[in-house]
């Protein structure tokens, strides 16, 4: 794919048509307890995104993207392989994070390669985003992972559909085994019996319609969890040694999307539910229904997560999207001006064993520079998926600088 | 903008009766285009006089009230392609909807929403919109002269079941070329925005201000956005105007 990505970045560079940008982050995470398994306590990484976009005519538009990572965690691979597939455990130390093109006729529009998809109305819990891939190596900082794909929108007035199809599975990416977001029992070693990823395509299917008290959508999805159920094999007893190998299991989900403007509030609701042909994964429904408010610089949204499990198969899964369900989630966010705003996001399971909060300030100087900080704050018991993260609170300080 | 020029002049009664409102009718009647597009350069000034500076791509065509347009941010770097789509309604507030590419998700900006600043500028999100001259109540309130041209003043209510932030707005239309010089905006008596309208200059045929000021009477601070290499009644597509659209031009 490198020289493909090099062929069209140089073909554009001189183009009148041609836009590009990109920025470079750095973080810093400072974790004051130490966590079984992972002593370190300062961990650094860098980002370097750059994305070019070249409309060659009104009709076709060609867009690249590529990341260039480097850590002091090795939450990054050391090798400088290209990934495309982001199949990898690591996150690649240079991925291809965007690179297809955009052909539009008429009502149509279809779009073919490496691209971000994201279904859903909610902001707090998204059950619908099926092809939207996720990297949870950090719980806290996530971020989506893009898929191979061929994505067509059909749009007439108030309506539109889209299909879209996947050749092959992209994987989310899990908490590395060796490290604090991997919250293994302490005196148990744990061994990475890696991934068995399926084959075959998935399939996709949305329509929606935005009329004018109320939006909504219909979606299915065929194809597989991007989240795994783990497979644990013990190696020894005494001393105690398992090994974790991820599967994913098969699903078809059926979801709906609303989002309703009232008068003093915006009410916004998703739900899906999830079917399984395959013997360890659960069959589920999981929903969201959340209140949004806009009043000056104020933004507020806060609501329920839950989920009703209809037939439970499965042992052990990683599955942030279930673990943060049957939970009161909020953000709320204030700019203070043109360069500063807060922002705080919380979660509180309705049990109470788990909760978290994250509150960052963030102010912009110049054009080019903005410095963001904060801290994450983590409480519960172990037993919950949110309190098995308690020793985990954090400060972090990110430095951008955008071009 | 030209829209944003006639905007709120649908925001915008009657000594003379009827007059006022077949002044504002016919001010839009002139600044009517089939389609427009402009870089605007805008440069936001805080009440402590801190500036920040911000350039966006306005995309529009349609008759006013019911026209479509997408403005799109170029600079600075760090909030490049993101997007505003407008749908005006002649009978209706606008749908809008925004684009951000850094989470690949266009967000609906619910109607109650829409007095809440666009983007850290001093222009509200219901700034942005046209509104047809039918959704107004208007009356005469006199004349006077602004920046040495004869003006009209007239003010405007919205209709009953009309929504608006705003109670009742003033607004100043230019006797010799009905070009709008200036907008005072009210929620209840409390005057809240004053938009001023500059550099008027006749392109392409139309007269139209080339530099607007938003001040914002409640935070203490202005907006000034310049009109650069602006160009009416060029060929457009209309699937360049929905969120399909929005979302692939990132």
């Amino acid at each position: 794919m490198k020289p493909l990505l090099a062929v069209l970045l140089a073909v554009t560079a001189g183009a009148q048509d041609f836009s590009q940008r990109g920025y470079l982050e750095s973080g810093t995470y400072y974790y004051p307890q130490e966590a079984p398994g992972d002593s370190g306590r300062v961990t650094s990484n860098l980002l370097l995104r750059y994305e070019a976009a070249y409309k060659a005519s009104s009709n076709l538009r060609f867009n690249a993207s590529i990341d260039a990572r480097a850590d002091t965690h090795r939450e990054v691979e050391r090798e400088a392989h290209l990934s495309w597939w982001d199949r990898e455990a690591q996150r690649p130390a240079l991925e291809i994070r965007r690179l297809g093109l955009i052909y539009t006729r008429g009502e149509f529009t279809l779009e073919l390669g490496k691209q971000l998809i994201r279904w859903g109305k909610a902001d707090l819990l998204n059950p619908t985003d099926r092809f939207a891939p996720r990297d949870y190596i950090n719980l806290v900082q996530t971020e989506y992972l893009p898929v191979t794909a061929a994505h067509l929108t059909w749009a007439h007035a108030a309506d539109s559909v889209e299909f879209v199809y996947t050749p092959r599975f992209t994987p989310s990416r899990t908490p590395l085994l060796n490290q604090r977001w991997a919250p293994v029992p302490p005196g148990i070693q744990v061994v990475d019996g890696g991934a068995r990823f399926p084959g075959g395509p998935q399939f996709g299917l949305r329509w929606n319609h935005a009329g004018s008290r109320i939006e909504y959508s219909l979606s299915a999805f065929d194809g597989f969890n991007h989240l795994p159920v783990l497979d644990l094999t013990v190696r020894s007893l005494a001393p105690p040694s398992v090994q974790v190998a991820r599967q994913y299991a098969r699903i078809r989900s059926y979801g709906g999307e609303a989002a309703m403007p009232m008068k003093w509030v915006t009410v916004k609701g998703e739900a899906a539910y999830f079917t399984s042909p395959d013997r360890f994964a659960d069959e589920y429904a999981q929903y969201v229904v959340q209140l949004e408010k806009q009043s000056g610089e104020w933004f507020f949204t806060g609501g329920y997560a839950g989920e009703t499990v209809t037939k439970r198969r499965s042992v052990l899964t990683y599955a942030p999207d279930r673990g943060m369900t049957e939970a009161f989630l909020g953000r709320a966010g204030y700019t203070i001006d043109s360069n500063r705003n807060v922002a705080l996001d919380a979660a509180v399971r309705r049990n109470g064993d788990g909760s978290w909060l994250k509150l960052e300030y963030s102010q912009a100087f110049g054009q080019h520079w903005r410095g963001t900080g904060g801290f994450a704050w983590i409480r519960g018991t172990p037993q919950d998926f949110l309190g098995q993260y308690h020793l985990n609170s954090h400060l972090f300080l990110l430095l951008r600088y955008s071009f | 903008m030209v829209k944003l020029a006639t905007l709120t002049l649908a925001g915008c009664a009657c000594l003379w009766g009827q007059d006022a409102r077949q002044i504002v009718a016919e001010s839009q009647k002139r600044g009517s285009v089939q389609s427009q597009r402009y870089e605007g350069v805008l440069r936001v000034e805080d009440r402590n006089r801190t500036i920040s500076e911000k350039q966006w791509h306005y995309v529009r065509q349609g008759s006013y009230g019911s026209s479509k347009a997408i403005l799109r941010f170029t600079a600075p770097a760090e909030v490049k392609g993101v997007a505003l789509l407008i749908l005006n309604h002649p009978d209706r507030a606008s749908d809008q909807w925004m684009w951000t590419p850094a989470i690949g998700r266009e967000r609906r900006i619910a109607f109650q929403d829409r007095s809440t600043r666009f983007f850290g500028t001093d222009f509200s999100f219901e700034d942005l919109e046209e509104r047809d001259v039918e959704q107004f109540e208007y009356k005469m309130i006199g004349e006077e002269t602004l920046a040495g041209v004869k003006c009209w003043q007239i003010e405007s209510r919205p209709k009953q079941g009309k929504s608006s932030q705003y109670t009742f707005s003033r607004v100043w239309i230019r006797q010799p070329d009905y070009v709008p010089a200036r907008v005072e905006s009210y929620s209840k008596d409390q005057m809240v925005r004053r938009l001023n309208y500059a550099d008027i200059e006749k392109v392409q045929g139309v007269w139209l201000a080339r530099t607007l000021e938003m001040n914002d009477l409640r935070r203490g601070s202005r907006t000034i956005l310049k009109l650069e290499k602006l160009q009416l009644n060029t060929p457009m597509n209309d699937t360049e105007f929905t969120v399909a659209a929005l979302r692939r031009e990132q």
